[in-house]
């Protein structure tokens, strides 16, 4: 008999919850929605977990354009609204913040992310929604591939993929450097296995080269002792690396920990060229080759100016390549809004097809497959700084199968 | 080939001896409480934390960073142990499962949001190279291995000679019969832990070094790899943990030297399952407990 009254209290309370929800929810959509003086555009990026460091970077890079271009005016007469969205690196998360970004915020143009593993997947949803994907930071080659003419239209690309940099530092190490022999430890990704795949590709090009193990690591990993004991003993002179930014000073000092330095080569991509990197362990970073978008080191004024202006805005902090493009992937929107007159995305989305955008490291257009062809620049580390070796165009040859 | 073998052991031993410090703590924790600490891993991170903290902003050298890191998590221990910890005796399983899981999960985010979410660089410690032939490991690690034989052997006199030691075991043996003889359960339950704690923060003190980039994350993964070490040394055996855990490491490391690095983690999860499927009482004899 006692639970009855009991029932209906829970009951009423249930519904009294109800009502409160719901009306939480109605005061809160009119609030999130477009205010007439602001175009919002959004950016998803991972703001937590392993690879934070990227979604920290990349709103800063992105906040310091927004506040450029509406110090000039913003874009047809309305400011730009960065809205941001963390993907955690981790693919269903970044569909989870891309979903609730198109419909609470209602963003036409969605920058992200930076792992490519999210980008892939945010690919099919943003096409769905027609709303204008245009990725600053992710480099697997799939990603464009299945782009333009190759699927998916409204994804762009203002980023090197990694098909051309595996390609380029390839070369290098092998010309260059005269390395026949490597070995691979890659991040455990889409990215990290995408580049190792290209690199594949390219080897039978050059005599003699072979690649002697291939590991992957979790980007949680720590211990690399026992794979590098394992590149060791196999001869190898070059580890090809395309890792986590925040892994290399790990494995560079524990290579120093096992007497590889000077000995065994990085080559690859995972911001060799940052201070703090090279000075995790000098002797082992002194020669490691990077094909990176970007450095501080560029010596295109615009890009030093951008250096200074970072700093100045960000207590001195060092810009990293994810700050950069992503400042510059917002400025290439911000014109393509110009030239196309227009707010919606479509039109932007073909204004960006046609645009010839001049960023600070140089001339940049769209392929057919919406993959920008721009300046990357290819360094090695010499005395414990970065030397710039070359700048390469990031043309993508589709043919090559 | 048998040299490259030898220095695949010595690499798992170095790594199992870390698992070794952290479980320790962990099992002697299960041993009064009977409740699994989730946010153990948290400990050995803060631990790390702390020692870059009073590097980097008080600029001590490392030496005394070792110090200051094990005091200062050792405070947070107290606090910790009065408020939630020691409120646990008696209680049903799933308290505890939900005080240390939601524990991880604060200080976690406590860090997170203090020092932010990214990666910190852990400078200092003595990581110069000691080459023995064609074998190289950084002093840190010579260290480290060292640590971990005292401290076990420091476990092992405490816990069978002193009055600490023989109030834990009893209280691991029957909680009521102690407090009827007047053993201040809720006091050997707060030093446990806090020795527990204090041990995980060294632990993690002398692996950033080794580690170099630190977040407020990095506790998760060491507390699972915990869990298959005190599944394997027996819940609450303090000597069955240090073979586990070097044992694990071993396995682990010959996994990443023969096989991939890729399918190291896997080595913890399917010795969890095999040991929960043929031995849940542990390795070793399932009374062996301290």
């Amino acid at each position: 008999m006692s639970c009855y009254p009991t029932t209906t209290t829970n009951m009423r309370s249930a519904a009294w919850m109800a009502l409160v929800a719901l009306s939480g929810l109605c005061a809160f959509t009119p609030a999130r929605a477009q205010t007439a003086d602001t175009f919002k555009i959004g950016i998803i990026s991972p703001m937590s977990g392993p690879n934070a460091r990227y979604g920290a970077f990349a709103n800063k890079g992105a906040a310091l354009a927004a506040k450029e271009i509406n110090a000039a005016g913003g874009v047809l007469g309305k400011k730009i609204e960065l809205v941001s969205g963390d993907s955690q690196c981790v693919p269903a998360e970044g569909v989870a913040a891309t979903q609730r970004m198109i419909s609470l915020e209602k963003t036409a143009i969605i920058i992200g992310d930076v792992c490519s593993s999210v980008t892939l997947a945010m690919q099919p949803m943003v096409e769905e929604s027609k709303v204008l994907l245009v990725n600053a930071a992710s480099s697997n080659p799939d990603i464009t591939h299945k782009a333009g003419v190759g699927g998916f239209k409204w994804t762009f690309r203002n980023y090197p993929t990694d098909e051309v940099r595996a390609a380029t530092v390839l070369e290098y190490a092998a010309k260059t450097k005269g390395f026949k022999k490597y070995a691979v430890l890659s991040v455990d990704s889409d990215y990290g296995r995408g580049a190792i795949k290209f690199t594949k590709r390219y080897l039978p090009k050059y005599e003699g080269a072979e690649i002697l193990s291939e590991d992957y690591y979790k980007d949680s990993e720590t211990d690399f002792r026992s794979v590098l004991s394992k590149i060791r003993r196999s001869g190898a002179q070059a580890i090809i690396l395309y890792g986590q930014a925040d892994t290399t000073p790990i494995i560079a000092r524990q290579m120093l920990e096992l007497g590889l330095a000077g000995k065994v080569a990085l080559v690859g991509n995972g911001e060799f060229n940052t201070k703090d990197t090279i000075a995790a362990a000098p002797k082992v970073m002194n020669g490691a080759v990077e094909a990176a978008a970007w450095l501080p080191e560029v010596p295109a004024p615009r890009s030093l100016k951008f250096v200074d202006d970072y700093q100045k805005a960000n207590g001195g902090e060092m810009p990293n390549n994810h700050a950069y493009t992503h400042y510059d992937t917002l400025q290439l929107i911000a014109q393509a809004i110009k030239s196309a007159n227009s707010l919606k995305g479509e039109d932007v989305r073909n204004a960006l097809a046609k645009i010839r955008y001049d960023s600070p490291m140089g001339m940049v257009t769209f392929d057919d497959h919406n993959q920008a062809v721009l300046p990357m620049v290819l360094l090695e580390i010499t005395d414990g700084k970065p030397a710039i070796k070359g700048m390469i165009t990031t043309k993508v040859d589709y043919a090559v199968k | 080939m048998s040299s490259f073998i030898l220095e695949q052991i010595v690499n798992g031993i170095i790594t199992g001896s870390v698992y070794a410090l952290v479980a320790a703590g962990m099992t002697m924790i299960f041993g009064v409480l009977r409740a699994i600490n989730f946010a153990h891993g948290e400990y050995y991170m803060l631990g790390t934390f702390a020692a870059w903290w009073v590097m980097s902003k008080l600029m001590a050298d490392y030496g005394l960073a070792i110090v200051g890191g094990v005091a200062i998590v050792s405070l947070i221990a107290v606090l910790i142990g009065r408020s939630v910890m020691q409120r646990l005796i008696g209680q049903p399983f799933q308290a505890g499962v939900l005080a240390t899981l939601g524990l991880s999960l604060i200080l976690q985010n406590v860090v997170i949001l203090a020092f932010g979410g990214g990666y910190k660089v852990f400078s200092g410690g003595w990581i110069e190279p000691i080459e023995l032939g064609d074998f190289g490991m950084s002093q840190q690690r010579v260290i480290l291995v060292v640590v971990t034989l005292v401290v076990f052997a420091g476990l092992e006199w405490m816990v069978r000679s002193t009055r600490l030691g023989r109030s834990i075991r009893a209280v691991s043996q029957n909680i009521e019969c102690c407090q009827v003889n007047g053993i201040d359960v809720e006091q050997v339950v707060r030093r446990t832990f806090l020795i527990g704690v204090a041990i995980a923060a060294l632990s993690g003190i002398l692996t950033g070094p080794i580690n170099v980039s630190i977040y407020g994350g990095m506790g998760e993964s060491i507390t699972l790899k915990t869990f298959a070490v005190i599944v394997m040394g027996g819940m609450g055996n303090v000597r069955g943990t240090l073979i586990a855990g070097c044992l694990l490491g071993v396995v682990e490391s010959l996994v990443a030297g023969f096989i991939g690095l890729q399918y190291r983690d896997s080595v913890g999860f399917v010795a969890l399952l095999l040991m929960l499927m043929l031995r849940p009482h542990g390795l070793f004899s399932s009374k062996a407990r301290f």
